[in-house]
């Protein structure tokens, strides 16, 4: 058959290399890509046929890596590898395919995969095969994570620092850690700021309905209180003597 | 009680939803993928940037077939759920996965224990 064209020639790579597994069949969708050398390295993944061409994975383009040892599936144990690009015998480039999806369902939101299985002739070397690629996806976190804050470069938390009460405050305490770090100057002032709190919601809850002597003279006294009933509408059957 | 090595990922995970999967360690749990397969499986780790790996899965590809994957790693990018296991106690798991970050960090006080720095003389 003729040769995927995705296959290019280029030399091992010399550094970073977590595993090297000599003897291993690569396998795209189902068919065959000859017998190679799988690396396992940190930068890339590559597979080099015997006579010398061979392609290269980014991890970051990596979904997923298994290890599958069911027959019934696949008739050998294999790791297998999914890729969110697609690779087609016919295309002249590796890149994703803008659209076109051939053999399914056409969604609008359908991502290309790609799957590759590598078969080694010594099984036993999958656990290692499949370690060091776990090794190398977690050197390349998703550039791409807008979601979560996770810059925290500038911001280690130093322990040490800290318990000499220099260096900065952490973005993070529990409530228990804030309060033994206080200085007794800052509980001072936490235990006022929480007085002042605590008086402000009791009268809040004087006003509530619940008519004492001070709830009362506020009334009279015209002042304007500017605090918002507990809950809406509480105090309409409330009779209060204006 | 798993908590990572790296300082940077326990700061990670202490802030974020991540400490309550790194609390699924040893539960069989479901999760649903980017593409619409779906795994399920014993979780063995989970890191601060979601990668996860699961032992002893289930695997339901987009298309329907099932088939069994000793072990799975997913990058983090690729999650789209994680179903909690009924048997986890979210609350109480996030409070323990966050003491075992303290623990780790102060454990022992002064001189016992871990160290976020390394220090430069002793006292």
């Amino acid at each position: 058959g003729g040769a995927m064209s995705f296959l290019k020639r280029f030399p091992p790579p010399a550094e970073g290399v977590r595993h090297q597994q000599p003897d291993t069949e690569a396998v795209l969708a189902g068919r065959t890509l000859g017998a190679g050398t799988l690396y396992i390295a940190e930068s890339r993944l590559s597979w080099l046929e015997n006579s010398g061409v061979g392609f290269s994975l980014d991890y970051p383009t990596i979904s997923l890596h298994a290890v599958s040892r069911d027959l019934n599936a696949y008739p050998w144990e294999h790791l297998y590898v999914m890729v969110n690009a697609k690779f087609e015998e016919e295309e002249t480039k590796e890149a994703p395919m803008a659209e076109g999806e051939e053999e399914e369902d056409s969604d609008d939101d359908v991502e290309p995969i790609a799957e590759f299985r590598f078969v080694p002739s010594d099984k036993s070397a999958l656990e290692a095969m499949f370690s060091a690629m776990c090794e190398c996806q977690a050197l390349h976190p998703d550039p791409d994570d807008e979601d979560s804050d996770n810059d925290y470069e500038g911001e280690e938390y130093d322990v040490e620092a800290h318990e000499l009460e220099q260096g900065d405050i952490p973005t993070f305490y529990t409530y228990e850690e804030g309060l033994s770090h206080l200085t007794p100057e800052g509980q001072a002032t936490l235990e006022r700021l929480e007085g002042m709190l605590a008086q402000s919601v009791s009268s809040q809850y004087n006003m509530a309905g619940v008519r004492t002597e001070d709830s009362v003279r506020e009334f009279e006294d015209g002042m304007e209180v500017d605090i918002a009933p507990v809950v809406a509408g509480q105090f309409e059957d409330a009779e209060v003597d204006h | 009680m798993e908590v990572s090595h790296s300082v940077k990922e326990r700061t990670i995970a202490e802030n974020s939803l991540v400490i309550l999967l790194q609390g699924l360690h040893g539960h069989v749990t479901t999760v649903d993928l980017r593409d619409e397969s779906t795994a399920t499986g014993r979780v063995t780790n989970v890191d601060a940037f979601m990668n996860m790996r699961l032992a002893e899965v289930t695997f339901t590809d987009r298309q329907g077939a099932v088939s069994r994957l000793d072990e799975l790693f997913v990058t983090g990018r690729n999650v789209r759920y994680v179903h909690i296991p009924d048997e986890v106690d979210i609350r109480a798991t996030i409070e323990r996965q966050l003491q075992a970050i303290h623990r780790v960090r102060y454990f022992g006080g002064r001189d016992k224990g871990r160290k976020e720095f390394p220090r430069a003389k002793h006292k």
